[in-house]
């Protein structure tokens, strides 16, 4: 990409941070005007990212291994911060790995929120964070053989399968809780909602003292297929599928960062759709978690009418793309539909109904005095966990920090666009949920201004070549936060590297201390408000370590007891 | 609890009548995918754009077959054939009811001949596709002779026509040596 | 720990289960004779959400499957149905097959989706097994990334034996002097092409062919007006400015074409 020395941003930040370590920065190179690669010296690597995220406002995106050693002999670390202070811009501080000791000082006794990509680099690449506490697994089964890294290049062929070396699962789960407690685990199936996790929480009494989970049920290999056996395109539907609800902001994420890596400028009218439909995705998101709500709070009534007027979104989506989904939209340098003017009076007309409908909706929600006393004050997330963690969308909003994608670093049809941004300060379920509320209006008035002045011209640019081994990110803010996508072009016209980062995985790690001190009746709620790609589990096991017992409860009657709170199962 | 009675009310009934009664979907709807055999040109560039590998095509060199095949259980209804099909043989309809009990009804094949090189006899594409880019250089061509060479080009196979090629300069190699003689 | 499954060798299964004979007798009565309702229980084998997701708007007030007795329940002891969504994960594998086998016989078992029918998009990665039927036998196969609610609803019908499927397994063999008809052949096929090109960077690859082949069918009309007035008429007459733009679009590149310059 061209950028001039005049129009970067970001400067400020590469200074001070040369000024601070004047021996650890070896080159910096700009990928586009608002994002900096900079090399540092592997030793100084967590002092770098440390600096970056506490002392100017940095907050850790994403952290991407490469295994580049046909281009350079070593393995590459890149831990991309958004930086939200003054100037907003992304830094990616970058460190070699030797490939002969594979080991790197760990970031995470540093900053906390670096923990789980360090666990997931190990799992990948056998690269040991040398610090880092935890040595479980994070991203690979358990019946997987020790030793093997899928994303090395020479390790294996996309397509081998391993015998299985275990038949059960053998994940050491953690409790840091002083006191004795009982365990109740949940999953890793399921019945209310989308994906598998097991989840365990240590409780004393009916308060949760701990919790723990393992996650990645449903680690397929998508990084892996996306250089092996797909070309640039077809990742963009691979990425749809990264999740069955936001599938279509992983999507633009992806095209974008192959757009900012070859410098393709992206015809406007494409970026307005592209906008349009990402907004048409969150509508139907924030429905579903309002819906989920009401029936974590025993309000089925409620559940029902949320999804039946989120069923004009879907319809909403249908008629834009052909599919409920939003799949399928997009290529590299644009998008596969247009909308003609009889989809833009539907679509007005559409939203206008939405309007309506859920205002109306919101108004019961709000006035039924049981909702307010069972999410206000529940499942706190401290704005200083939230700052160590880095987490995103409504669930850091909840938290009262003013961090949204959209405004930060416009991308799309954002730049025509004045984004608002929302926070609430209650840091609990109601202001989560209250976020919501009011960026599902937002959404609707997103776009009727997009409508209103849509750009004119094509919709889909083809004027541009790969390049090999360019690099950039692309990134955008899903209904549950910013979605982070590194992507570097190799020379076979597929691609060398995709890191793909899903909003819900910066969120897990703090839902720990969301649940701390709260009861266990509360637990499905708190789970389902961060909206993770799943709300709850199928099976709860207590063990109850002072009365030496164990027993095991179905999730339902789990849920039940969220709902109506009474008859504790735990007794 | 009065709101959400009248909210109840004002909504009535919401079900739509499917299965009993048709349902309609969007306009330009992704639903189950239709080959146009005979439109067909075995060209392969549906199966190249398919994300998920549902459109295939396997060559039999004995047989001089080649078959295409969709699995509609693979599929993913993206419409990458139909946007990359040159002869507008494979389109999304609005079909949806495609469950099944037996996984061979999610197959449909359809079976090509393959042409064979007139040099030396072996298969060089399908023979529906030789006829149709013959058929565009013809209608394209300027003369007889433009169209004869387009007829030799076209149904020629890779390693003939670098047989050719090397004759012909070898050839003109000789006839520069007589000249300068 | 034996050798790895080789890539060429991709139908190894994993341990699958089979059935017993009388289980099959039982299952047959079950399909014939179901005069109650029928509980599903679903089993998510490493899916995206989509599948998820559309079971929980089949059920919900606009689709409303429990008009049929179709009722998700929320263990498998309870199911008379287990519906298998994602392409089985590794990890999923184990309490994918606890569920089958806590499910009382006789059961139906429904893969949904493209990941379950056959793995999907997701069908040869090193982390899944590619398809339900790779570790459990299957009954009932819905298709769709992910099926749409009425497709649920018509997979279920098809799972209880209420409707027909439509779906037939086809081979169509080339006919003897079959053609591929070249479309337009009155119009120079450069021209077309470039049209058809602008018009999918314009309008997408599907608005944008219905978009050119209206205009093309205005320049191969048989009528005595000019052509370039007929186009000109085409675009003026056209109510929505967007499509009056791509056509004033499309005209612009016919005229340029004609006149021997580039497109």
């Amino acid at each position: 990409m061209t950028a001039t020395t005049e129009t970067r941003i970001g400067q400020p930040y590469l200074a001070a941070l040369r000024k601070k370590l004047p021996h650890a920065v070896l080159e910096e190179r700009w990928q586009t005007d608002d994002q900096v690669t900079v090399t540092v010296k592997l030793g100084s690597l967590p002092e770098a990212v440390a600096t970056l995220y506490y002392e100017h406002d940095g907050w850790l995106s994403t952290m991407v291994g490469n295994d580049e050693r046909s281009l350079n002999g070593c393995f590459a670390l890149y831990y991309v911060l958004s930086m939200e202070g003054a100037q907003k811009c992304h830094v990616i501080v970058h460190a070699l790995v030797s490939a002969d000791d594979l080991e790197f000082p760990s970031v995470t006794p540093k900053v906390p929120a670096a923990v789980w990509y360090e666990r997931e680099v190990r799992d990948m690449f056998g690269l040991r964070p040398v610090g880092l506490p935890d040595e479980r697994r994070l991203v690979l089964p358990d019946d997987w053989p020790d030793g093997l890294y899928p994303l090395r290049k020479d390790s294996m062929d996309y397509r081998f399968r391993p015998e299985p070396t275990a038949d059960n699962e053998t994940y050491k789960f953690v409790n840091d809780s002083k006191v004795e407690t009982t365990v109740v685990p949940l999953g890793p199936l399921h019945i209310t909602s989308d994906e598998p996790g097991h989840f365990r929480l240590f409780v004393d009494g009916e308060t949760i003292v701990d919790a723990d989970y393992r996650m990645f049920y449903v680690h397929r290999g998508m990084e892996k297929l996306a250089e092996t056996r797909m070309g640039y395109n077809e990742v963009t539907f691979l990425a749809d599928r990264v999740c069955g609800i936001c599938g279509y902001a992983h999507s633009v994420a992806y095209a974008s960062s192959v757009e900012n890596a070859l410098g393709i400028r992206v015809p406007d009218r494409a970026q307005a759709i592209r906008a349009i439909l990402l907004e048409t995705e969150r509508m139907h998101s924030h429905l579903l978690n309002l819906g989920l709500v009401c029936h974590f709070t025993g309000f089925d009534t409620g559940f029902m009418q949320f999804f039946r007027v989120r069923e004009k979104a879907m319809t909403l989506a249908e008629m834009l793309t052909g599919s409920r989904k939003t799949y399928a939209i997009n290529l590299i340098g644009g998008v596969r539909r247009d909308i003609l003017g009889e989809q833009r009076l539907t679509t007005l007309k559409l939203i206008g109904e939405l309007r309506a409908e859920v205002k109306r909706l919101i108004d019961i929600l709000v006035s039924t005095p049981n909702f307010e006393g069972r999410v206000k004050g529940v499942g706190l997330l401290d704005p200083q966990v939230a700052r160590d963690y880095s987490p995103v969308g409504p669930v850091v909003r909840g938290s009262g920090h003013r961090r949204d994608t959209r405004a930060d670093h416009a991308f799309a049809g954002y730049k025509l666009i004045d984004m608002p941004v929302h926070t609430q300060a209650g840091c609990d379920i109601l202001s989560r949920t209250l976020v919501r509320i009011a960026e599902f209006f937002d959404s609707i008035a997103i776009i009727e201004k997009l409508l209103e002045d849509t750009p004119t011209g094509p919709i889909l640019t083809e004027d541009f070549a790969y390049k090999p081994y360019k690099f950039a990110l692309g990134y955008t803010e899903a209904p549950r936060g910013e979605d982070m996508h590194w992507s570097m072009t190799g020379d076979n016209q597929k691609l060398y590297r995709w890191r793909c980062r899903a909003s819900t995985y910066n969120n897990w790690p703090v839902l720990r201390y969301m649940l701390r001190g709260n009861t266990v009746s509360d637990a499905p709620l708190i789970v389902g408000s961060i909206d993770p790609c799943y709300s709850c589990t199928d099976r709860v096991t207590i063990v109850d370590v002072n009365k030496a017992r164990s027993k095991t409860i179905a999730y339902k009657e789990m849920e039940r007891y969220c709902r109506e709170r009474t008859d504790s199962p735990l007794k | 609890m009065l709101k959400l009675l009248r909210e109840v009310f004002r909504t009535g009934e919401a079900t739509h009548k499917y299965p009993f009664a048709p349902l309609e979907v969007a306009k330009d709807f992704r639903g189950k995918p239709e080959h146009n055999a005979v439109s067909c040109i075995a060209c392969a560039a549906c199966t190249i754009a398919c994300p998920p590998n549902a459109i295939s095509m396997e060559t039999d060199v004995a047989a001089g077959t080649r078959t295409w095949s969709i699995s509609y259980g693979r599929c993913i209804f993206c419409g990458r054939c139909e946007e990359a099909c040159p002869t507008g043989a494979i389109a999304l309809s609005p079909d949806f009811e495609l469950a099944v009990a037996r996984k061979e009804d999610l197959t449909k094949r359809a079976v090509f001949s393959l042409a064979a090189c007139p040099s030396c006899g072996e298969p060089l594409a399908a023979a529906k596709e030789v006829a149709y880019v013959l058929d565009i250089l013809t209608r394209s061509a300027a003369s007889p002779e433009e169209a004869e060479r387009a007829r030799f080009l076209v149904s020629t196979c890779p390693a003939c026509k670098r047989k050719h090629d090397v004759e012909q300069l070898a050839r003109i190699g000789v006839e520069r040596q007589m000249e300068n003689r | 720990m034996s050798a790895f499954i080789s890539p060429n060798d991709l139908t190894v299964q994993p341990g699958g289960l089979s059935m017993a004979a009388d289980v099959a007798r039982m299952k047959g009565s079950l399909l014939n004779n179901i005069r109650r309702s029928a509980y599903v229980y679903r089993v998510d084998c490493g899916g995206c959400n989509g599948c998820e997701i559309e079971i929980f708007a089949a059920i919900t007030p606009l689709f409303d499957a429990e008009r049929f007795g179709i009722k998700v329940v929320a263990s498998p002891r309870h199911a008379d149905i287990l519906l298998f969504t994602g392409a089985v994960t590794r990890s999923m594998r184990m309490p994918a097959l606890r569920a089958y086998e806590a499910a009382p016989d006789p059961k139906i078992v429904v893969s949904y989706g493209a990941c379950g029918c056959s793995g999907g998009i997701f069908h040869d990665l090193y982390c899944v097994w590619g398809g339900t039927d790779k570790i459990v036998p299957v009954d009932v196969y819905i298709p769709g990334c992910p099926p749409t609610p009425p497709a649920t609803i018509y997979g279920f019908a098809v799972a209880l034996g209420l409707l027909e499927q439509k779906l037939k397994a086809e081979t169509h063999v080339e006919a003897e002097g079959e053609a591929a008809p070249l479309a337009h052949p009155s119009i120079p096929y450069d021209l077309r092409v470039q049209l058809e090109r602008q018009a999918r960077q314009m309008a997408g690859y599907r608005q944008g062919r219905t978009i050119v082949e209206e205009f093309l069918s205005v320049l191969e009309a048989r009528d005595a007006t000019p052509v370039e007035r007929r186009i000109a008429k085409l675009a003026g007459g056209e109510g929505d400015p967007r499509r009056a733009e791509i056509f004033a679009e499309l005209a612009g590149t016919f005229s340029r074409m004609l006149t021997g310059g580039t497109p």
